[in-house]
C-alpha cells in the first residue's frame, strides 16, 4: 500500500494518455482532460509521458502516502495543501508516510494532476491502460506503488522553460480554434455570423464527456437526419436545442447529431482549464496549421 | 469505367481523424465494399492509426499526429487508389459475413414495455415477437456503451420511438426498439429505449479475450425462449 483515498472528491480518476485500439467495439479512449498538464507532472518527475496520473476536479479527493516518494502537482491550482502547509505547483515534492494531500479552493483552472515516481500496480490496468473505466476514484482505494530508490530529481533550466510554455499556453491565451466539420455547410448563415462573434463559456452542466456551450442558438438552413458516425475528442455536436457540446475525453464513440466541427487537439487542454466563467471566441483554423502547432508543443517534451 | 463515381467520398474529421464515406450502396446494411475496404486496411497495418471505427456508411481512422507523418487527404488519397487496383481482383464475398442468433426472452416480466408497444404497434404481443423476431438484423455499428449493437432495420410496424425521458435504470441484457433500431443493454445503465425482452447472454466482457459479441456488419437473429430457460442461463449478476 502506498497511496490511500480517504477521502472521495467529486469525481476524481487515474488517467493514462487513452485505451486506443476499441473504439470500434465501443469501448472510449478516454484520457486525461488536459493531457498537456498531465505529460507536464510526469516530466518534471523524469517519467514517461504516458505514466498513470491522478486527475482531480474540485472538491478534490484526499490521499495519504504511505512512504516517502516523490510527486508532482500540475494544471490548476486548487491550493494544494500537506499535512496543512501548502505545497508548489510544478515541483517535485517528497512525500513521507502519513502525509496527507488536500485541496482548499479552485484558484485557478478546472482539473488538477498528481503525477508519481514509480511504478503503479498493473491489477489497476486493463486493455494496456490505467484510466479509470466508467468509474471515479472511491473512499479507502489503494494504489501500491513500486517505488524507484528515493534520489533526488534533476531540476534543470529545461524544466524551467518547458513548466512557462505550458502554463502560458493553459493560462495566459484564450483562442479556442476549430477545423469546420461535414455539417457546417448545412448550418444557416445567420448563426455562422453569430458562432463566429459570439462570445461562449462553458455550461454547469459540462463534464468529462462533454463541455456544452452557453452561447448563441445555433440553427441548421434547414432539418436534417444525420446517420451515426465516429467523433472524436474536440468534436461539435449540434443539439437539437441549438446548443454546442464539445465532445472531450470520455466521449462516445459515434454520434448522430450534426457535427459542426472539431476543436483542434492542441486548444482541448486550455478549453479544459476553463472556468464556467470565463469567456472564450471560437475563430476557424485548418489541418495543416493544427498538426504544425500539435507537434511544436509537443517538442517542448523532448530535450 | 472512367466516369464511374469514386467509391468513397474522403472527410477530414478534424486534425486527428480520416473518415471515408460510400457513395454508393449502403442502403440495406453495412456496405460490403465498406466492410472489404476496413479489412484491407486491416492488413495494411498503417503507422500511426490508433482506431477504425465502421458506422453505417462510414469508416473512420483516427490516427496519432506525432506518428502519422503524412498530408492526410493525400494519404487517404493514395490508400484509396491502392485498394481500387487490389480490389479488383478481389470480389467481397458474404461467406465471412456471421450470423449471431441471441435467445430472447419476451416476457412482460423482463420486456417492461412490451405490452405498451404492442399497443402503440396496434397488435398482439405475439405478433410484435414474431415481427421482432424472424427478421435478421445487420449490426451498422457499436456505440453509446461498450459492445452495444446498433441493429436494424426493425419492421416498420413495430418501429416505436424512444420514451421521452429515458428510464434511471435499465437492466443488463435488455432488448429494446428506437425507431429503426434494435439493440441490447451490454450493461445496466439509464436508457430511453422501449425494452421488449432480455437475454440471457453477456454481451460484453471485460477481461475476455473478445470482449464483445458483436462487431460491425455481423448478421443477427434473435430466438424467443421461456422465461425458465432464461433463469437457467442467466449470466448477468443481477440474477432477481
Amino acid at each position: 500500500m502506498s497511496i490511500k483515498l480517504i477521502k472521495k472528491g467529486l469525481s476524481d480518476r487515474i488517467e493514462d494518455l487513452g485505451r486506443y485500439g476499441y473504439q470500434h467495439l465501443g469501448i472510449q479512449p478516454s484520457g486525461p482532460m488536459d493531457y498537456l498538464s498531465a505529460q507536464l507532472a510526469n516530466a518534471i518527475l523524469d517519467n514517461d509521458l504516458n505514466n498513470p496520473v491522478f486527475e482531480l476536479h474540485f472538491p478534490a479527493s484526499i490521499f495519504e502516502f504511505e512512504q516517502t516518494m516523490w510527486i508532482c502537482i500540475s494544471g490548476a491550482n486548487f491550493v494544494p495543501v500537506i499535512n496543512e502547509k501548502s505545497v508548489a505547483l510544478n515541483t517535485p515534492i517528497l512525500v513521507h508516510p502519513q502525509d496527507q494531500l488536500r485541496c482548499l479552493q479552485p484558484l485557478e483552472g478546472r482539473t488538477a494532476y498528481i503525477a508519481f515516481k514509480g511504478k503503479l500496480d498493473s491489477s489497476k490496468a486493463w486493455l494496456n491502460s490505467y484510466c479509470s473505466f466508467q468509474t471515479t476514484l472511491n473512499k479507502e482505494d489503494h494504489f501500491t506503488i513500486t517505488s524507484d530508490p528515493v534520489v533526488a530529481i534533476s531540476f534543470n533550466p529545461f524544466k524551467d522553460h518547458l513548466i512557462q510554455q505550458v502554463q502560458t499556453s493553459l493560462f495566459n491565451e484564450h483562442e479556442i480554434r476549430f477545423i469546420p466539420g461535414p455539417a457546417w455547410n448545412d448550418v444557416d448563415p445567420a448563426s455562422i455570423r453569430q458562432l463566429m462573434q459570439a462570445d461562449f463559456s462553458i455550461d454547469a452542466k459540462s463534464n468529462r464527456m462533454g463541455f456544452l456551450l452557453e452561447g448563441p442558438s445555433i440553427h441548421l438552413s434547414e432539418p436534417k437526419q444525420y446517420l451515426s458516425s465516429a467523433v472524436t475528442r474536440g468534436t461539435m455536436q449540434l443539439l437539437p436545442n441549438g446548443k454546442i457540446i464539445v465532445l472531450m475525453a470520455d466521449h462516445q464513440t459515434i454520434g448522430g447529431y450534426a457535427n459542426l466541427g472539431q476543436i483542434i487537439l492542441v486548444d482541448l487542454p486550455r478549453l479544459a482549464q476553463l472556468n464556467n466563467h470565463s469567456h472564450f471566441k471560437l475563430s476557424i483554423t485548418n489541418v495543416q496549421t493544427a498538426h504544425q502547432l500539435y507537434r511544436a508543443k509537443q517538442s517542448w517534451f523532448k530535450h | 469505367m472512367q466516369n464511374q463515381r469514386p467509391l468513397f467520398q474522403i472527410q477530414l474529421l478534424g486534425d486527428h481523424a480520416i473518415v471515408f464515406k460510400i457513395t454508393t450502396g449502403g442502403k440495406d446494411g453495412i456496405d460490403q465494399q465498406l466492410l472489404a475496404f476496413n479489412a484491407f486496411i486491416e492488413n495494411e497495418t498503417i503507422k500511426g492509426v490508433k482506431d477504425m471505427i465502421l458506422a453505417y456508411d462510414t469508416l473512420t481512422l483516427v490516427y496519432d499526429i506525432l506518428i502519422f507523418d503524412a498530408n492526410p487527404y493525400l494519404f487517404a488519397s493514395q490508400l484509396l487508389e491502392k485498394y481500387i487496383a487490389v480490389s479488383a481482383s478481389i470480389q467481397p464475398s458474404k461467406a465471412t459475413i456471421r450470423l449471431i442468433e441471441i435467445p430472447v426472452c419476451y416476457d412482460p416480466c423482463l420486456g417492461i414495455d412490451l405490452q405498451d408497444a404492442a399497443k402503440a404497434s396496434n397488435c398482439s404481443i405475439e405478433a410484435l415477437i414474431q415481427l421482432h423476431s424472424e427478421k435478421v438484423y445487420t449490426v451498422y455499428c457499436l456505440g453509446f456503451l461498450p459492445g452495444f449493437a446498433y441493429m436494424g432495420d426493425v419492421p416498420k410496424a413495430i418501429q416505436l420511438p424512444r420514451h421521452t425521458s429515458p428510464r434511471a435504470k435499465v437492466l443488463a441484457g435488455s432488448v429494446g426498439i428506437a425507431g429503426k433500431q434494435t439493440g441490447i443493454y451490454p450493461m445496466t445503465s439509464p436508457g430511453g429505449w422501449q425494452i421488449i425482452g432480455r437475454t440471457p447472454l453477456k454481451i460484453f466482457e471485460p477481461h475476455s479475450a473478445t470482449l464483445t459479441l458483436f462487431k460491425a456488419g455481423d448478421q443477427v437473429k434473435f430466438n424467443p425462449i421461456h422465461l425458465e430457460l432464461f433463469h437457467q442461463l442467466n449470466a448477468h449478476e443481477d440474477v432477481d
